[in-house]
Formats: C-alpha cells, sequence, structure tokens
C-alpha cells in the first residue's frame, strides 16, 4: 500500500478541513481532495508546525498536517511544543515510507525511531499506528470526533501514482488562493489591505 | 529602568503594534518580556522548543489572520535561517523578529554570534533596526510592523541590554 491509498480513503471525510502537505504528498491530496483549503510547504519538516499555527488561529476549524517520516524526525522539537499547546482540532497524519522521497529516495532513520512512541513521548495523548486504509480512515474519523491532538500513522510503501495531475501552482498562488478561501469561509478579512487601499 | 518595567513596555509596544500572537525561546535577557507576554491574556504565547519550528507557527497563524512575533537570540535567529528563507520569504510570510543581540557592543561572551548577526540579516534580505532607547519602542516596534506588512517579509527588531534594562 502507497500514502495515496491512505489518503483516499480519507479524503471523503475530510469536509472542509484546512490540510498541510509536504513532499510528494501534496499533489496526491489534491488529487483526491482538491481545492483552495490545501496548502503545499517548502521547508523540510514545518509541515506539523504549520499546520499546528493553523490550528491555533482558528481553533474551530480542523487543519489535517500530511507529515512524511522524513520531515517528522527533522522537526522532532516541533512535537512537545504542539503538544504543550494541544490544540484539539490538529489530525497529525504520517506516512512513513522509510525514505526522504522527494529528496531523492535515500533511508531515513525511521526503521529504528518508533513514530508513534516518538509522538506519544512527546505529550500526544493520542498516536497510533495503523495497518490499513480501512482502519486509518475509522481512526481519522474518531480522531475528528474526539476533538484531541491526535496522530495517526501507517508504514507505508514509497512511490506514487504516475497518472495523477500536476500542481499548477506556485508558492505565492498557494499562499494567496489558501488565504482568500479561508476569508471567504470563515468570514473575515486577513489579508492587510496596505497603502494602495487608501489612494 | 526595571527589567520588569522595560518589558512591560516592550509588550504595550507589541499589543500597540498590533501583534497578537508571540512564540518565544528565551535569552536570559529577555526573561522579565517573555514572562509578561505570558501574563498577558491579550497576547497568544507559544512556547517553542527550537526557533525554526516558530517560523512555521508563526507563518501558520498569520495565514489564518494572527499578526505574529518570533522572541529570541540571534542564536535561535541562525537555528531559523532555513525556515526564514523557504517559508517566510518564499511565501512572503511578515513576521515581527524580536532578537537579543548577544554579542553586541558591551555585551560579553558572544562576540562571534554578534559580529555574524547584522550581515546574516543582509544576507536574507531582512530589514533590521536596533532598539537601545525605551522612548523608541513604541515607533519602533509599530513602524517595523507595518513594514512588515507592507513589504510582506519578516522585519527584525534587535533588542540590547540598554533597552531591556538589563545589565
Amino acid at each position: 500500500m502507497q500514502r495515496y491509498d491512505y489518503l483516499k480513503a480519507i479524503a471523503p471525510e475530510a469536509g472542509d478541513a484546512l490540510a498541510v502537505c509536504t513532499g510528494w504528498g501534496a499533489r496526491e491530496w489534491w488529487a483526491v481532495r482538491p481545492g483552495d483549503g490545501n496548502l503545499k510547504t517548502r521547508t523540510l519538516g514545518l509541515v506539523s508546525s504549520i499546520a499546528a499555527g493553523l490550528a491555533l488561529a482558528l481553533p474551530q476549524r480542523k487543519v489535517i498536517a500530511i507529515d512524511g517520516d522524513g520531515a517528522f524526525l527533522m522537526n522532532l522539537c516541533g512535537l512537545p511544543t504542539i503538544a504543550l499547546q494541544n490544540p484539539g482540532n490538529l489530525i497529525h497524519l504520517l506516512f512513513d515510507n522509510g525514505v526522504y522521497e522527494a529528496s531523492g529516495g535515500t533511508a531515513t532513520a525511521s526503521h529504528v525511531a518508533d513514530a508513534v512512541a516518538l509522538a506519544r513521548a512527546a505529550g500526544y495523548k493520542h498516536a497510533i499506528w495503523v495497518d490499513t486504509p480501512e482502519d486509518f480512515r475509522a481512526e481519522f474519523v474518531s480522531a475528528w470526533r474526539r476533538g484531541e491532538l491526535t496522530l495517526i500513522a501507517a508504514k507505508v510503501d514509497p512511490g506514487q501514482p504516475k497518472n495523477l495531475p500536476p500542481l499548477r501552482l506556485d508558492e505565492l498562488e498557494n499562499k494567496y488562493r489558501f488565504m482568500r478561501y479561508l476569508e471567504e469561509t470563515e468570514k473575515k478579512g486577513i489579508l492587510s489591505p496596505g497603502f494602495d487601499s487608501k489612494l | 529602568m526595571d527589567p520588569k518595567l522595560c518589558a512591560a513596555a516592550i509588550v504595550d509596544g507589541l499589543k500597540k503594534a498590533g501583534i497578537d500572537f508571540v512564540a518565544t525561546l528565551p535569552d536570559e535577557k529577555m526573561v522579565e518580556v517573555i514572562r509578561a507576554v505570558e501574563h498577558d491574556s491579550a497576547l497568544k504565547h507559544v512556547p517553542l522548543c527550537r526557533e525554526e519550528e516558530g517560523i512555521g507557527i508563526c507563518a501558520g497563524a498569520y495565514l489564518a489572520g494572527k499578526k505574529t512575533a518570533l522572541i529570541m537570540q540571534n542564536a535561535g535567529f541562525l537555528n531559523s535561517c532555513n525556515a526564514l528563507t523557504t517559508t517566510s520569504l518564499q511565501f512572503q510570510i511578515p513576521t515581527l523578529l524580536l532578537i537579543y543581540y548577544a554579542g553586541d557592543i558591551g555585551d560579553r561572551g558572544f562576540t562571534t554570534l554578534g559580529s555574524v548577526t547584522e550581515p546574516v540579516l543582509q544576507a536574507l534580505g531582512i530589514r533590521s533596526y536596533i532598539l537601545r532607547k525605551s522612548d523608541e519602542i513604541d515607533d519602533t516596534l509599530r513602524g517595523a510592523q507595518i513594514l512588515a506588512e507592507d513589504s510582506k517579509k519578516p522585519v527584525a527588531v534587535l533588542l540590547t541590554k540598554s533597552v531591556l534594562g538589563v545589565k
């Protein structure tokens, strides 16, 4: 099973949740849940921190972080920070394929480092390994209903389907569309109009 | 001036500048500022384990409408350089950086850190202002935040011992 199989399983349950993605997972998530509520990060490791910032700023809105083992291991110190804030609206998903997939496919340390144990030790009250897309979907739905910070992790095979649509966004278009989407759905102004609005 | 009064003036300046979300990692010289942030109900305080994650947390909060500041030492600024480059600058996300200027003139023990701080800020294209006098706190913080929002980039304010009231 690949990450895509798991993402496909949870997409119908994701509603209007904001999704923050990293690496190759971004293109897959856009394919299964297209829309402007998706953000692709560019800094390896920061997907969980950016998602946490969103979750803290919008406590009534569900936020999903779609993490990978390389990014997760790079930002281990971000886990206690998130656990200390304990945002109940954040669902942290981890797809562990054992490699730095977007960086050429060499191995990460995930075969010796248990991500669920790390998250629990960092203070996550809910963290669980799941073996099938069906169970992943069930855990995702439970986490959504429970409304408490949760990590759901799965070991997956590297790779992705070959026929996915390309992501036709650079980071600025992604940012502006994401912010406009938030303004629309949260019914509040977010983007500073700036000096030009007074001219 | 007493460090607590200085801290209160800095936190007051942050709020006048519109800041409502503050991530921090302490330097000994800024402990009173961080305590004042922690105890201010108008500010969401996020204590960090490493400064680079603070760039991510502030970026996420900004996208959702918060006005964010990151309080750290210049060692933490150096820890944050990749995130500043590939998140803040690449996505054009404003964040006010309040950086304790260790190794500044008269500050002993971190001269190497002090010597690279301003050159690295310049190399990243992050505009920076040194705050030494308490009567310049409000204008500098407000001006820096306006500059950050208009330029959609981080702006750094370097805090010194004199403005913090510490020795």
